[in-house]
């Protein structure tokens, strides 16, 4: 028999499917994955919460920090919050965490509980104040939200992913602080719940503090009548229902025969000269 | 972000470059292979011809080596999560031993057939400092006779 050299006009070595295909195919069903586990997570954000170590959280913290660093000047308003926030965790509540104080220029009457113990409050709410009882309220508020980890549950899905790519990618990586310059602080929601615990932790340390309960449910009352609706809109939007905890404190007050005192002047670097007083 | 941005880059300059270069070697190989048809390379030991006609024999050989593109690499990173047939780099191992081969045969010069040919492959540079280089060498050796008529 006599060879014949002929070449093969198909190539069976290699497959036929175009490359970007299988691309799609394996980077679209991995990123459908990352998003299910994604969301799992978020759903699972309350499960998560209560294994976040305070190293962790310190690390998720950075994120944060840069946008207050700039605004961070510790004068004589920041001074008298952070001793009067000292009191406080000296005395009655005693948590894990060292808390920072921030001041913020803001008109939005409302205070924000971060990772790493970094509590921003805006100068909105400081021109709320009318003593300091009242002031060491929203305070012990906040202080409660840190007590319960409500800080990390109100980042949701955010924790999740910043949690996640400071794992992987260490603590001072692009992707988180891209998440955390990306959140918004006063959308950071409470259930009503974690807003009722937190409040019924600031009654008791405003009771452990003072040895009474004046002036806890004097925010929440005077606010409507003394304030336009435009700059408190902030406290309201994340803290609903005020006349039903209005009502609560004042069952819990009752219940527990907290005694009501004399309200303790606001010290002098907390005053603020505001004209609608 | 801006990692990000590297990140595509080179995954668009990888599927660009390697797709471009691909194409052209394939088209170089066909219209080699075309080309050296009537020198046969085959993988039998020795051919059906009387030993007095063989006026040479000679050990030739021809290698070659491909390296991976940042697309494929990703294709093939992704395959090993998932599994399944790499298909990202058939085409290289294909390219390599078809390159490998006509190299070979280029060596061969005006031989009548090269026999006993072998073909071998090899990773290069498969871990140097966790960074993986992927390069595949393909080698093809085989005795080239020239016959008398």
């Amino acid at each position: 028999m006599k060879f014949t050299a002929r070449h093969p006009r198909t190539n069976v070595n290699v497959s036929p499917t175009h490359p970007l295909k299988e691309f799609a195919i394996l980077a679209g069903g991995l990123l459908a994955i990352a998003i299910a586990v994604y969301l799992a997570l978020g759903l699972a954000v309350d499960l998560i919460v209560p294994h976040i170590s305070m190293g962790l959280e310190k690390k998720l913290a950075g994120a944060f920090l840069d946008r207050f660093a700039k605004n961070d000047r510790p004068d004589q308003t920041t001074q008298a919050l952070q001793s009067l926030v000292d009191r406080l965790q000296d005395q009655c509540t005693r948590l894990p965490y060292p808390i920072t104080i921030h001041v913020q220029e803001s008109d939005a009457v409302n205070a924000a509980a971060l990772p790493g113990g970094h509590m921003v409050v805006f100068s909105g709410l400081l021109a709320q104040m009318r003593s300091e009882n009242e002031l060491a309220f929203v305070l012990a508020h906040e202080l409660g939200h840190y007590a319960h980890r409500d800080h990390l549950r109100g980042l949701g899905r955010a924790l999740v992913l910043m949690a996640a790519s400071t794992v992987l990618l260490g603590a001072d990586n692009g992707v988180s602080d891209m998440i955390g310059q990306g959140m918004v602080l006063t959308e950071l929601s409470f259930s009503r719940k974690q807003e009722t615990r937190a409040d019924e932790f600031a009654l008791k340390t405003l009771y452990c503090h003072y040895g009474h309960v004046a002036g806890a449910a004097a925010f929440f009352s005077e606010l409507p009548e003394n304030s336009d609706p435009g700059r408190i809109g902030h406290y309201f939007a994340s803290h609903p229902e005020t006349h039903r905890r209005i009502r609560r404190l004042e069952a819990l007050t009752r219940d527990r025969q907290y005694p009501v005192g004399e309200l303790t002047q606001l010290p002098t670097a907390l005053v603020v000269a505001d004209p609608n007083r | 972000m801006f990692d990000l941005i590297v990140f595509l880059s080179l995954l668009a300059l990888g599927y660009a470059a390697g797709t471009w270069a691909e194409k052209r070697h394939y088209r170089s190989i066909a219209d080699r292979e075309m080309a050296m048809l009537n020198l046969p390379a085959i993988t039998m030991k020795g051919a059906d011809v009387p030993t007095h006609q063989i006026r040479s024999a000679q050990m030739v050989y021809g290698n070659a080596v491909i390296s991976v593109d940042y697309f494929k690499r990703l294709l093939a990173s992704l395959r090993n999560i998932f599994g399944g047939h790499v298909k990202s780099y058939e085409s290289l191992i294909d390219r390599a031993r078809r390159e490998a081969l006509l190299r070979m045969k280029a060596q061969a010069g005006n031989a009548t057939m090269i026999v006993n040919v072998r073909i071998e492959t090899s990773a290069i540079g498969k871990q140097s400092k966790r960074k993986n280089i992927g390069c595949l060498e393909a080698v093809a050796y085989g005795t080239a006779l020239v016959v008398e008529e």
